[in-house]
């Protein structure tokens, strides 16, 4: 293979981007993660477990340590530039968006033809490549401080190149199938770095939920990318939504020779009547699309597909049902309700890592995956006409309804990162929502805006903890060791005690102890450790906080900047662009009469205000007013690299949070358009060359824009007058708890009890059903009784077999010797030994035969 | 002349003396004796008949000589294993002398 | 290709069992023990470059049906039984299997102290009888050799096994056997019922079948090629009435006794109990090649016989208590079904963690039989209306079938050696007991979790390869099934975590503080080919899909 090509073909170039974070995760897992024995007391190992007493642990040797993060450093900003150099020569490509970077290599033989796998770098990928590797080099850079004291940082930087190398792999994949394996690996990545610290059964749980509760949306999932792929015979994103889809005949080839045979209303699924045309949309193409397909070849498989019925769940088209199988996917990857209960959890992980997830990558990976499937999801309804299809009535719904139910979740947190955590549940609820009525254009551009302030939020978020752990450690420098970034102790504040962790939805939460009484006296073996290092003290907890703005300024500038994009700032924010135009493109909905737009304008309002509400109450608590713990007074982020690591990062993003929303003004925005846009609006230019039908352009309107400004404005007023104007002292409560009433806010706090619903629901009887009815009822009762039963039977008829053994056959075996053995010794007593005897004996038989002779012959009556 | 029934009553009566010595007698001299005797007997029928019946055929003298010649033998035989007997055992009754029981 | 003056095929079998004799007669004492586990290892390791060799020498010719390196020679010409071996792209993928798993498992044996040459030698037969089957293109050489590997694994469990070792080794002895009793009467009926079927017929097959060229009409005949030309010709207007017995209901009995030993060997779902009992109890080595071999012989059985035997009883309509109608077919990929979800389930109940990993091979093997069963189906469609809607949906669900018969082998293998690494050294594989490994043992820890993810079908590694195909195979055909089975697919999350839940995770258990737990280099040598190629064949699977997917496409008539 000629390396060069690479460099050379700008075709072939986006191959590269992902190799460098991989290659970083392969050398440091192979070759540059040493570890050196120290004892567990020891201060480089932190306090992210439970005193193992005598015994030596392992910690990451100081060069391993240097040189993985060289490693890491170095495949990651090795993506960045060679992602730029893709941007470089994609934005050069004369007719950007009908031409793209492509190029694609044979990955598997399927019968007679190939599956291909490829890069391709369309407008779509292109804003990710912008954002993506600028973030993760970014959060790379923020963990060298952040975890500079975790005894294994090499392995964290290997499982962070990993996932920064999946996330790139999806973003510049050119089919389902490889975006797939990116999107899997990362659930890989965050199942590892949130379990990061796998000795905490919070951590653990969290990393187990996280796994589960995507996988749930992964394999139904996985069902629309293999329906898709049936009934196109590809998953290639340009073959299925931009190039026009073969002609029916060239397919019918494909699928050979096919006949239609009985066997086809045997199938459970096509009973419903419609084999004819079921059988047609397997491999062959027949009937309805030869109609469609003679008016020209010109449309694509997702138009195709929409004009196809589904093979199951009669009433709906192909590409509707293949629609919902990857939203739901969508709905997992992206915490949307009802699967959102994992992303708060998540939060176990280190800080990084909640960036990584929340911001960079895995979430936006879900919303990703939508925006590029967005036609398929289009195709047969014009959300700009009130005409949807069922794809985008579930996004509508679901959206919406995460958007808001997150929202009211988060007033109630005091966990600073779980405040985040479910803003960002909310915030990607705006996206899903927009998509659902049609807002292609602004649903991409949140994305990018939100993954920049999102960051820098977690970012940020992660100093203050940062620096109230320092603040621990310099009040408590005697005890325990520098947590090096850890959130151990969920436990200490009270309110804290039903946070859910112990609740964990974890299937197996807790292996159970019964039955594995090999050696019972280990009673300590299992799960009852939870206490042991239970910390008094909650550096996450914002009400323990208050007052960094003058210890941390930095931090509290670039926190202010990431809150204020967030809740939508008018005017100076990236957030305030990005949410006014998912609020227009819903209010022309709304102004038509169209309901789901309606809803979506409804419930994004409220959101919106709730979001602004709390990032102000976010920022009262935890910034101003007076220090409420000795903790807080001391905190700080303390000089040298890791100061320094964790602030640049920090810099830079708020800069991003604030200029992205620039690139997407309205053109007839008042002043401002006239600034940034005078060409049209750049990002919706962009974005919309991925399209085959661009979506209409919105005309500018004021009345969502100033709906925008009261809600985001009124929000942080509103905030500020609670939590900002006379700021909480020590030891008193929330004032929401009387606002909202103990009962309200405690639902709210709790979640809506959504994870003790699961557990009970789902969790708790799947685990029953698998001990029990799979395992103990079916095979070991059932199937093995069966057998047993079997096996019982031919031992009885064995046994029987030996008793009639026992009887006949030796009883005539050895009942005949038996017979002459008792004769001859009944007839030994003739035998006395005493000659005159046998004499005697001689004498009577010779008379009696004498006799005997004598009266048969007949010599007695014959002698006179 | 005497009737020939009467050799074979006086036959029949020493046969069956010689009989009853052999079953009921202890001593084996005594037993010896008896089949002596019922030998004896044997051959005054053999002699009585051949006088009787066929006289002009010599084979009836010829048997009461063979009779005589085994009877010799058989005393000087018998004789000699009740000596013999009575050496190792030290007595000629029959009883004690029950090797042969089965 | 010929060794000394032997085709490689048969020295692949003769080797390894001479090699298994020779070690019989190494000595067996302690001081010897050193020679004997080298000589295995070399052994096996010549003759796993022999079968690496074989895999890629291996080249497929449409003139010979798709099989390659064929060797014939009569054997017992009364009964025509030859000795008839060759392989094509599925025989080449399983040889190439057994061939890199036997030096891995004897390479993890050398922890066994006792009797080490026999239980060296046993490995060695194991393999000589696996070799035998995938080669074997003559169904009494295929049966003697299917029945051949059950004594070597009887008494590696037997002897070498766990605790409760009796109860498995005679549980899985019996069942095995007692199971293949139909096939031994199928497989005699056949070879007789060849002859039956009259001249002409014959004649006219003989133009498209290359297996008939040199075959007398009316002569018995166990070739696998002729049988897989005749005796599905075998109809009541075709040689007519059978010992007085309607031929269908013959096909019909012939077809369960085959169905059943080859479902017991997979295992089918209802068929499944012994696995988890022989798997658990067998030595770590016993194990690998059970879950790793064994069960491929079942599968391949499936594909080699029970297919191209049977494809008119596969489809004909079969009455459940006059409620619906359905086939042979349908009915496994429901058995196959069944064997995902409550696979899945039963391993997701367990605390044993080498029953959870024998509960996860019957959860991964549902879907080769999901696999079989479209290949069945489309195949028997073909066979007797000429067509089939589904004949690209079959060759990737075949292709898919035949690559997790490979990738299962791989990471279950891998899978049984890390729970036996683990076994061997806390001696207990209750879960429960265990508790935070990953302190002490990073480098097992992160062999454990990267083997746990290629038994999950992560996406990147082998197993998704296989999964996705069968699944996309088997989604137009048994679309019901499909979205039910995905129900397994999502415990299979659930159990793979819980078992590094089970190991890993959590607080250390200060009970094994002064326990050498990391793992050893060894068992690192071991594990390291497995995982290499799982990550190959996750990232580039067509090094092998490719060989496969001739194969199989031929079978269903497709030109490649």
């Amino acid at each position: 293979m000629d390396f060069n090509a690479f460099i050379s073909d700008a075709n072939l170039l986006p191959w590269l981007i992902p190799v460098g974070p991989l290659l970083a995760f392969l050398i440091i897992t192979l070759l540059t993660n040493r570890s050196k024995l120290v004892p567990a007391t020891s201060a480089e190992y932190g306090g992210h477990h439970p005193d193992y007493e005598g015994m030596p642990v392992l910690v990451v040797a100081d060069r391993s340590r240097v040189i993985s993060i060289i490693v890491g450093m170095s495949g990651a900003i090795a993506a960045w530039l060679i992602s730029l150099r893709v941007v470089a020569d994609a934005l050069a490509l004369p007719d950007f968006g009908k031409k793209v970077l492509e190029s694609s290599a044979v990955w598997m033989s399927t019968g007679a033809f190939t599956f291909n796998m490829g890069v391709l770098v369309d407008p779509l990928t292109v804003i990710m490549l912008i954002m993506v590797p600028l973030a993760v080099v970014m959060i790379f850079i923020y963990s060298i401080g952040y975890m500079a004291h975790d005894p294994r940082q090499a392995r964290f930087f290997s499982l962070i190149s990993l996932f920064a190398g999946a996330m790139l792999t999806l973003v510049v994949a050119d089919n389902l199938l490889l975006l797939f394996v990116g999107w899997e690996v990362m659930g890989l990545c965050s199942y590892l770095l949130i379990g990061f610290w796998f000795e905490k059964h919070s951590a653990y749980r969290a990393a187990i939920k996280a796994f589960t509760t995507t996988r749930v949306a992964d394999v139904i999932m996985l069902l629309g990318i293999v329906y898709l792929y049936a009934t196109t015979g590809t998953l290639n994103f340009r073959d299925i939504l931009y190039n026009p889809a073969p002609e029916v005949e060239a397919v019918t080839e494909e699928g050979q020779a096919f006949k239609l045979d009985t066997v086809f209303a045997r199938l459970p699924s096509a009973q419903e009547g419609e084999s004819g045309e079921t059988a047609a949309e397997g491999e062959a193409h027949s009937e309805g699309e030869a109609a469609s397909a003679e008016e020209g070849h010109t449309e694509t498989w997702a138009q195709r597909l929409a004009a196809t019925p589904a093979i199951a769940f009669g009433g709906i088209s192909a590409a509707g049902l293949i629609g919902i199988f990857l939203i739901i996917g969508t709905i997992g990857k992206s915490a949307q309700f009802p699967l959102h209960v994992w992303l708060p959890d998540a939060m176990e992980g280190p800080t990084p890592v909640s960036a990584m997830i929340h911001a960079a990558a895995m979430v936006s990976a879900g919303v990703y995956a939508i925006i590029r499937m967005y036609p398929l999801f289009e195709a047969g309804g014009h959300p700009h006409d009130g005409d949807f299809t069922s794809p985008l009535m579930l996004m509508a719904i679901v959206g919406s309804f995460t958007a808001l139910f997150a929202a009211t979740i988060a007033i109630a947190q005091n966990d600073v990162k779980k405040v985040l955590a479910y803003s960002t549940i909310s915030q990607l609820g705006f996206m899903v929502a927009a998509l659902g009525i049609g807002g292609f254009v602004p649903a991409a551009f949140h994305l990018i805006t939100h993954a920049f302030f999102k960051a820098l939020l977690f970012l940020a978020s992660g100093a203050v903890i940062h620096g109230m752990e320092h603040g621990e450690h310099h009040v408590h420098a005697h005890g325990h060791g520098h947590g090096g970034g850890g959130t151990d102790g969920e436990f200490a504040h009270d309110a804290h005690a039903a946070h859910g962790h112990e609740h964990g939805i974890v299937p197996h939460a807790g292996v159970p102890h019964a039955g594995s009484s090999i050696e019972p006296h280990d009673a300590a073996i299992g799960d009852e450790h939870d206490t042991l290092h239970a910390h008094a003290f909650d550096p996450q907890d914002m009400m323990n906080m208050g007052g960094l703005r003058k210890t941390m300024p930095i931090t509290f500038i670039t926190f202010l900047i990431g809150g204020l994009s967030l809740s939508g700032l008018p005017l100076v924010t990236a957030g305030f662009w990005s949410k006014d135009e998912i609020l227009a493109e819903a209010w022309l909905g709304l102004t038509e009469g169209f309901g789901p737009h309606a809803l979506v304008f409804i419930a994004l309002a409220l959101a919106a205000f709730m979001t602004a509400f709390y990032t102000a109450r976010q920022l009262c608590l935890t910034f101003l007013g007076e220090p409420r713990t000795e903790e807080a007074k001391h905190a700080s982020l303390g000089n040298g690299v890791v100061s320094a690591t964790m602030t640049l990062p920090l810099i830079i993003l708020s800069v991003f949070a604030i200029i992205a929303g620039f690139v997407g003004v309205h053109p007839d925005f008042p002043i401002l358009g006239g600034i940034f846009s005078a060409n049209g609006n750049p990002f919706f230019n962009l974005v919309t060359l991925s399209l085959v039908e661009k979506p209409p352009k919105i005309d500018f309107n004021i009345i969502p824009v100033l709906f925008s400004f009261g809600i985001a404005l009124g929000g942080l007023w509103l905030g500020y007058l609670v939590y900002g104007r006379k700021p909480l002292t020590a030891g008193q409560p929330d004032p929401m708890i009387d606002a909202l009433g103990s009962s309200v806010h405690n639902t709210l706090k709790n979640k809506y009890y959504f994870d003790e619903l699961y557990t009970a629901l789902l969790v708790k009887p799947s685990q029953w059903f698998s001990r029990n009815v799979s395992y103990l009822f079916l095979d070991k009762g059932v199937i093995d009784g069966f057998l047993h039963l079997i096996g019982r039977a031919f031992t009885w008829f064995g046994d029987m077999l030996k008793v009639v053994n026992a009887w006949l056959i030796d009883g005539v075996g050895d009942g005949v010797p038996e017979l002459f053995v008792r004769f001859g010794a009944w007839a030994r007593n003739i035998q006395t030994g005493r000659v005159q005897q046998y004499m005697l004996l001689i004498i009577v038989v010779a008379l009696i035969i004498g006799i005997v002779f004598a009266v048969s012959t007949g010599t007695l009556q014959a002698s006179p | 002349m005497v009737p020939l029934w009467m050799y074979l009553a006086v036959a029949a009566a020493m046969f069956c003396i010689g009989v009853y010595g052999v079953l009921a007698r202890r001593n084996a001299v005594a037993i010896l004796m008896s089949v002596e005797l019922m030998l004896s007997a044997v051959n005054i029928n053999l002699v009585a008949f051949w006088r009787y019946i066929t006289p002009e055929n010599m084979s009836g003298q010829a048997f009461a000589a063979f009779v005589f010649v085994i009877a010799a033998a058989e005393a000087a035989v018998g004789l000699a294993i009740v000596i013999s007997i009575y050496r190792s055992r030290r007595s000629v009754i029959v009883e004690d002398v029950n090797v042969l029981k089965g | 290709m010929t060794i000394i003056g032997i085709d490689v095929l048969t020295f692949l079998i003769a080797a390894s069992a001479v090699g298994g004799a020779a070690l019989v007669l190494l000595p067996g004492t302690a001081q010897y023990r050193t020679l004997v586990r080298y000589t295995a290892l070399t052994i096996s390791t010549v003759i796993a470059g022999i079968s690496i060799a074989v895999f890629f020498a291996y080249t497929g010719s449409t003139n010979t049906g798709g099989f390659g390196m064929e060797v014939n020679v009569p054997w017992f010409p009364v009964l025509g039984v030859n000795w008839h071996v060759g392989i094509d792209g599925i025989s080449a993928a399983m040889v190439l299997l057994t061939g890199i798993l036997t030096p891995l498992a004897i390479l993890i044996s050398f922890e066994i102290e006792e009797r080490v040459n026999f239980h060296m030698a046993l490995i060695l037969f194991f393999a000589a009888g696996s070799y035998g089957v995938f080669v074997a293109m003559d169904l009494m050489i295929f049966f003697l050799f299917y029945e051949l590997t059950l004594v070597p694994m009887y008494f590696l469990i037997d002897q070498w096994g766990g605790p409760n070792r009796k109860y498995a080794s005679t549980k899985f002895f019996i069942y095995s056997l007692g199971g293949s009793l139909g096939m031994l009467l199928a497989v005699q009926l056949i070879g007789w019922s060849v002859s039956q079927v009259p001249a002409e017929v014959v004649e006219t097959l003989r133009a498209t079948t290359p297996a008939l060229a040199n075959y007398a009409a009316g002569s018995p005949s166990f070739s696998i090629g002729v049988i897989n030309a005749l005796w599905p010709a075998l109809t009541t207007q075709v040689g007519g009435l059978f010992l007085g017995i309607d031929v269908n209901a013959v096909k019909g009995l012939a077809f369960l006794g085959f169905f059943i030993a080859f479902a017991i060997k997979v295992p089918v779902w209802p068929f499944h109990t012994w696995l988890p009992d022989a798997h658990s109890e067998a030595p770590t080595a016993g194990s690998m090649l059970l879950a790793g071999v064994m069960l491929k012989l079942g599968a391949y059985g499936f594909l080699r016989l029970v297919i191209p035997f049977f494809p008119d009883v596969w489809v004909s309509d079969i009455s459940i208590l006059g409620a619906f109608t359905t086939n042979f077919a349908t009915i496994l990929a429901f058995l196959a079904m069944l064997g995902v979800v409550l696979g899945a389930f039963s391993a997701f109940g367990q605390n044993d963690i080498k029953r959870l990993v024998a509960y996860s091979s019957v959860n991964h093997m549902g879907f080769v039989a999901m696999g079989i069963a479209v290949a069945a189906l489309t195949y028997g469609q073909m066979y007797m209306s000429g067509g089939s809607a589904f004949v690209q949906d079959a060759i990737l669900a075949t292709n898919g079938a035949v690559m997790q018969m490979f990738n299962h082998g791989l990471s279950s293998a891998g899978m049984f050696l890390l729970a036996g690494a683990i076994y061997h050294k806390t001696h207990t594989r209750d879960m429960t007991q265990y508790g935070g490994f990953w302190v002490k043992a990073p480098i097992y820890g992160g062999i454990f979790v990267f083997t746990s993810m290629a038994s999950l079908g992560l996406p990147g590694l082998n197993g998704f390869v296989s999964e996705f195909l069968v699944v996309r195979g088997s989604w137009t055909v048994f679309t019901t099934l499909t979205i039910i089975s995905m129900i397994g697919l999502l415990f299979t999350g659930g159990y793979i975590l819980k078992g590094i839940r089970g190991v890993l995770q959590g607080p250390f258990n200060m009970h094994w503080k002064d326990y050498k737990l990391e793992i050893e280099v060894r068992e690192v040598i071991a594990i390291a080919p497995l995982m290499a190629l799982m990550l190959i064949t996750g990232i580039a699977p067509n090094w092998i899909l490719s060989v496969i997917n001739a194969t199989v496409s031929l079978m269903m008539g497709v030109q490649v």
